[in-house]
């Protein structure tokens, strides 16, 4: 953001471009920006970002896109990306994908496991053996227990299955699929759970749980990357005061990213095809079609609509909730 | 058949033999290992190359290679319809660049890929609505390939050829003695589709193995060989959560300490990372020091055919140094080229 003389965007003032990028949830300009964003149109919002985003420069390793750093994970990116799925997601433009599972929000938790693909593939097989719970790794450091989510939802109470989408139990499972190798029948329990999991995003149950609501970090976290920059994880993410666990050197590459990346010969937020790339527009706008039809981003609304709802009941703004479930628990 | 005769204990073997492809790859890369190792990734097209293999990737405007979302989907914010499309499309983008089969940098990529592929080999009027909204949305075509590849299973495939550009072996300069390795595969290679898709099968996978042996090493078994690296994505990626992925990295480290590993060699990029990185936390809040350098199947590559350990191979992406790796096999480095400056 400081290489003004290569943008070729005008704005109002430099501080309001430090205060749109800005992620430190404790700052006192926090609330400010909130109302400066609420102050915006979606236009005007949107464009910004765009013109931003695009703003180049020629340097000795080609062109690069130095404000993408600035941009990422902020509140401003978000508010962008709420804006610009809301009328995806409007009664009218809804996907066959996405109809599809708003019409199964109003079905039974029973109806679900029998109609949804993944689920349907898990039902049935499971003979409540527990080789999958004996090596679980999950199971291993929480209170999970794979052999009695999978007994459950084969009992197919109602009443149980709200509960248990409620609770924290089902997002402990790693998704490893180690149940799933040692199964004498291969079913996969971890398929079941990650079927149980949308179903909980899917009623909202899952802002019931601790572990449940951390998914408005993740919509926002991957769901931003992948909309913003067609990654999961963006080599921008791993900040080391949020990853301690690291150590040192890690922090003294990250200080230097950039140039670390250059010198082992990949694309830091440039053009090209190797670790790092800026990803090509057109690219990016088909990736989004295919979400859309895919039903992604109407998935995003559902969980953004909770979230809002919970945040409005406890008195914080859409920022402060994002901080507070990425660090509760 | 009796399963003592040879005969049956070979033809037990034969289920475990992957068929992989040995030309034709399209490769894409890796969000983490992009984000983290990234050198691990610049150096599979120079392998490629040195080996004369057909391959290419996308990064045309229209035509870029995208993250196939696996960690949204199993971060559970990605309708598996959405992955399905995506997937679908760096498919239709490797047959469109000629080439046969998609070949990914990342594990979990290749779990979904295989997912993908047998989901819709199963449900057929899954795979009609995917090929519409594809052609729909975005006027490509839907291809199942028939064969999937890893990265690791291109090394495995060409592990002779490779070690033939090798300046050094997995043998310990001072004694002679081959290297103790770990190998640590990545549970989305082995575990989810182990008779169809991983080298060897899930309890005794080769893909790593294979390199292993043939450069030179001696393979390490140890109790907690095959459990999961805690990484679980929401786990390892959501801060709160990040004890149950270090609680996980303590249990295999503990487990292989006491065989004296050399080193670990990984497959996948998410275990890469946690391998590597907690050892730091767990000596931090347990005072326990296991240091055990942790490298990627590309870097260990890249060490033996001797490429500069810091401006190729990128050593100094790592929170275990690597330099007391390369001190026992010999390999010479200018210690004044490392942006560490730490002993």
């Amino acid at each position: 953001m400081r290489q003004t003389e290569h943008m070729s965007i005008e704005y109002d003032t430099q501080s309001f471009l430090d205060l749109i990028t800005r992620r430190n949830p404790d700052d006192a300009a926090w609330r400010d920006l909130r109302r400066r964003l609420d102050a915006m149109s979606d236009a005007e919002l949107t464009d910004l970002y765009y013109r931003l985003r695009d703003a180049c420069q020629v340097s000795e390793q080609g062109l690069v896109y130095p404000n993408i750093q600035n941009l990422h994970a902020t509140p401003f990116e978000r508010e962008k990306d709420r804006r610009e799925q809301r009328p995806l997601v409007e009664q009218d433009s809804l996907s066959e994908v996405a109809c599809w599972y708003r019409e199964a929000r109003d079905k039974s938790c029973v109806w679900w496991l029998e109609n949804h693909v993944i689920a349907r593939h898990a039902l049935s097989s499971c003979m409540n053996c527990g080789a999958c719970t004996a090596l679980c790794p999950a199971a291993e450091f929480n209170e999970f227990n794979p052999r009695a989510i999978m007994s459950l939802v084969q009992e197919k109470d109602e009443t149980s299955i709200v509960e248990l989408l409620k609770s924290d139990t089902i997002w402990f499972c790693h998704q490893c699929g180690s149940c799933k190798t040692k199964c004498p029948r291969q079913n996969s329990p971890f398929g079941m759970i990650s079927s149980l999991r949308q179903l909980s995003q899917l009623k909202g149950y899952h802002v019931q749980s601790i572990r449940g609501r951390q998914q408005y970090f993740a919509r926002h976290f991957w769901g931003g990357n992948l909309w913003n920059r067609a990654c999961t994880l963006y080599f921008r993410n791993p900040d080391p005061e949020r990853h301690k666990d690291f150590g040192p050197r890690f922090a003294a590459y990250f200080r230097a990213k950039e140039e670390y990346l250059r010198r082992i010969g990949a694309q830091p937020d440039m053009e090209g095809h190797l670790s790092g790339r800026k990803v090509a527009p057109e690219t990016l706008e088909e990736l989004r079609k295919l979400w859309t039809a895919g039903g992604a981003v109407y998935f995003w609304s559902l969980i953004e609509e909770a979230a809002a709802r919970q945040a409005a009941q406890a008195g914080m703004t859409i920022d402060e909730y994002h901080n507070h479930v990425m660090s509760e628990g | 058949m009796n399963p003592y005769h040879l005969a049956g204990r070979e033809s037990t073997w034969q289920k475990h033999i992957k068929d992989i492809p040995v030309d034709n790859y399209f490769l894409t890369l890796s969000c983490i290992l992009g984000s983290f190792y990234p050198a691990s990734e610049t150096m599979v097209p120079k392998v490629f190359d040195l080996l004369g293999l057909r391959w290419a990737t996308t990064h045309t405007s229209h035509n870029g290679w995208s993250c196939c979302t696996a960690i949204g989907y199993h971060g559970d914010i990605m309708p598996i319809e959405a992955t399905l499309l995506t997937v679908a499309r760096l498919w239709a983008l490797a047959q469109e660049a000629g080439m046969e089969v998609i070949t990914p940098t990342c594990v979990t990529s290749f779990g979904t890929y295989c997912e993908c592929q047998e989901l819709l080999e199963q449900e057929p009027e899954l795979r009609g609505r995917i090929a519409r909204l594809l052609k729909d949305t975005c006027g490509r075509k839907l291809v199942i390939p028939r064969r999937l590849a890893h990265v690791s299973d291109v090394y495995y495939q060409h592990r002779e050829r490779l070690a033939g550009h090798f300046q050094y072996r997995l043998i310990e300069a001072a004694t002679g003695r081959p290297l103790r390795v770990v190998d640590h595969i990545g549970c989305h290679y082995a575990k989810l589709f182990p008779q169809r898709h991983a080298v060897g099968g899930s309890e005794y996978c080769d893909v790593l193995a294979g390199m292993v042996r043939t450069w030179g090493g001696e393979n390490v078994d140890y109790p907690e060989r095959r459990h999961c690296c805690g990484m679980g994505f929401r786990q390892c990626m959501i801060p709160p959560n990040r004890g149950a992925t270090m609680a996980s990295v303590h249990k295999k480290l503990k487990s292989m300490a006491p065989f004296k590993p050399d080193l670990i060699v990984t497959n996948c990029p998410g275990c890469q990372v946690f391998m590597d990185k907690e050892q730091w936390a767990v000596h931090e809040m347990t005072g326990e020091k296991y240091f055990i350098p942790v490298i990627t199947y590309q870097e260990l590559a890249g060490i033996l055919l001797g490429w500069d350990p810091y401006e190729v191979v990128g050593i100094d992406f790592h929170t275990v140094p690597v330099e007391p790796l390369l001190d026992k096999i010999g390999i010479p480095y200018d210690r004044e080229k490392s942006w560490h400056r730490e002993p």
